[in-house]
């Protein structure tokens, strides 16, 4: 089921006298439990085109439509949207976490009671049970972004967007982020998220889609994307040197060794390698896989040139 | 739905005033200490002949009406800033209740409380200056007339501050104007003054209220239906300028404060 449909979106901002194409015929489509990883450099239009989904920017055109409902003309398909937003704090810290979820649960449309069920589920799946009733300025940095995330789901919508969710977080609070996306994605929610962090998108996205200068340049399912990219060798790494006479006969095989690693640019030898190596201990072999970051800096280069 | 909003809104003001109470009993006093020292200084130069009577009383009305105001407009025009600011605006324009009735479920909140507050600088006032203020019921009408116009006029600059975001200088000059325009006796002008004084946004409530609390007069429902105009025109033009703002800055893809 088809969540989010947004078409050929466009915006152009005048500053200093130019016209800045912030977006352009930007399409974006996300099912139900769905992630997209929403990537591109700075300046790209990611957050525009965030903001524009919510109904927060005006687009120059384009259509944008959240199970059916249009933001811009229909003040009730907000109900479907929830969204924590780049850089700002969201939520209200000179309220306590509980606070915060009850007044936001009805500021979203629902009755007192419900929301105040809703906020002890939450705190409680959040793990901010012990903070419900500290300042939420006096939060780590890491809760915040929990509470932030938590009170835009107060009022479960199905459209979930994050824009860039773990900026200034540390190792474990950027963990917990990545597992809770993953839970409310696994709920059947769809997900908007932009990041610099890579490989983050790399671990929860479904499908990836990359914009610079206001423009997609590509969009597709992150496993086909990171399929096309890789090349078809392997590498295979092992646990002690190789011999002398072992490292000869390789040698002739168009393969490169490099210490413990040894490459293999062509598929076709790779069981005469292995026989070549039996029986010494091997610690893997793998397939070599394009990183996402390669596979970005690549396509970002190649539509700026 | 709109009432649970209400609740929502008088549950969040309740709990930042108690919580930050000091700020609030810091500001009362102040107001009145301002007012105290204005009064004392206008006796030092006038000399022992100092005599207002009821042009004291007056005076205070329009005072505290002031700081009545200056509280509303602080709720929507500094609270709008302030959220650009820190970042929740964006969060309030994400409701489905319209923003404008998210912001004015917001401020009749507050409005509770603030005339709670406004009630303690009057009794504080009353006390230093010894000023003899009647308070027959009547005077919710014209108080009424008064709110819409100061809510008129608070939106207008919520505007403003949603567009330029900088509205600080601004509203300090704006609060001197309107310190005149509540201390100023429109009701006593004649003439063409007299039709400019209906004009003015909240004028004629104000001065119903000091001919009612100050001069101890039966309240005029002829004037009081013109003062009711007056403040319904100024509520519906704050409004619709509100709206206008807000989908202006839409456009700018400047809510949040680019
Ligand atoms: N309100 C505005 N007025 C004028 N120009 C704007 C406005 N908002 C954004 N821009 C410009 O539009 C372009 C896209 O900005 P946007 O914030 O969408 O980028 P982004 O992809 O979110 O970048 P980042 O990764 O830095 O957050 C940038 O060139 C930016 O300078
Ligand atoms: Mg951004």
């Amino acid at each position: 089921m088809q969540v989010l449909q947004a078409v050929h979106l466009q915006k152009f901002y005048r500053a200093q006298r130019k016209n800045v194409a912030a977006v352009q015929n930007v399409s974006l489509q996300i099912s139900a439990g769905e992630v997209l990883a929403f990537l591109g450099p700075n300046g790209a239009g990611k957050t525009t085109t965030i903001k524009i989904i919510a109904g927060l920017i005006v687009p120059d055109a384009g259509q944008v439509k959240i199970s059916g409902r249009d933001p811009h003309r229909d003040p009730k398909a907000l109900r479907s949207i929830g969204a924590v937003l780049e850089g700002n704090r969201n939520v209200y810290w000179r309220l306590t976490p509980e606070e915060n979820l009850e007044y936001f649960g009805v500021l979203r449309g629902l009755s007192q009671r419900v929301a105040r069920q809703r906020s002890q589920i939450l705190l409680e799946r959040f793990d901010l049970q012990d903070k419900r009733r500290a300042l939420t300025q006096t939060l780590s940095r890491g809760m915040q972004q929990k509470l932030a995330i938590a009170v835009a789901l107060i009022h479960d919508p199905q459209l979930l967007l994050l824009d860039e969710p773990t900026l200034g977080l540390d190792v474990e609070a950027t963990e917990n982020v990545k597992r809770l996306v993953r839970e409310i994605a696994a709920e059947g929610r769809a997900i908007l998220l932009t990041t610099h962090q890579l490989d983050i998108a790399e671990d929860l996205s479904d499908r990836v889609a990359i914009i610079n200068q206001g423009e997609i340049v590509v969009e597709e399912p992150t496993t086909d994307l990171i399929r096309q990219f890789s090349g078809t060798a392997y590498r295979i790494e092992l646990e002690q040197p190789l011999d002398a006479e072992r490292f000869h006969k390789l040698g002739s095989l168009a393969t490169v060794v490099d210490q413990l690693q040894i490459h293999l640019p062509d598929p076709e030898t790779l069981y005469s390698v292995l026989d070549i190596l039996r029986p010494l201990p091997i610690v893997r072999i793998e397939k070599e896989q394009a990183k996402l970051t390669e596979i970005f800096l690549k396509l970002v280069r190649e539509g700026s040139v | 739905m709109v009432m649970s909003l209400f609740l929502a809104e008088l549950k969040r003001s309740w709990i930042q005033l108690v919580r930050y109470s000091s700020e609030v009993i810091g500001g009362m006093i102040g107001t009145t200490i301002i007012f105290y020292g204005l009064f004392l200084s206008a006796r030092y130069i006038a000399g022992p002949a100092f005599q207002l009577g009821d042009r004291l009383d007056s005076i205070i009305v329009g005072y505290v009406l002031w700081t009545l105001m200056l509280f509303i407009l602080g709720d929507i025009a500094g609270g709008l800033q302030q959220e650009a600011r820190t970042g929740t605006l964006e969060q309030l324009f994400l409701s489905p209740y319209r923003a404008p009735t998210v912001f004015l479920m917001r401020t009749i909140a507050s409005l509770l409380l603030n005339l709670a507050i406004n009630l303690g600088i009057l009794l504080l006032i009353l006390l230093l200056t010894g000023s003899q203020l009647r308070f027959p019921p009547s005077l919710v009408f014209p108080l009424f007339t008064v709110l819409l116009g100061a809510y008129g006029i608070s939106f207008a600059m919520g505007a403003m501050a949603l567009i330029l975001k900088q509205v600080q200088q601004l509203l300090g000059v704006f609060q001197f104007a309107l310190l005149f325009l509540f201390t100023t006796p429109v009701e006593t002008w004649t003439g063409t003054a007299r039709t400019i004084g209906w004009l003015l946004p909240m004028a004629p409530g104000a001065g119903l209220l000091r001919e009612v609390m100050a001069r101890g007069a039966a309240l005029n429902w002829m004037a009081w239906g013109l003062s009711l105009i007056n403040g319904a025109v100024y509520f519906c033009v704050g409004i619709f300028l509100f709206q206008w703002a807000t989908q202006t800055v839409k456009r700018q893809g400047k809510l949040g404060g680019y």
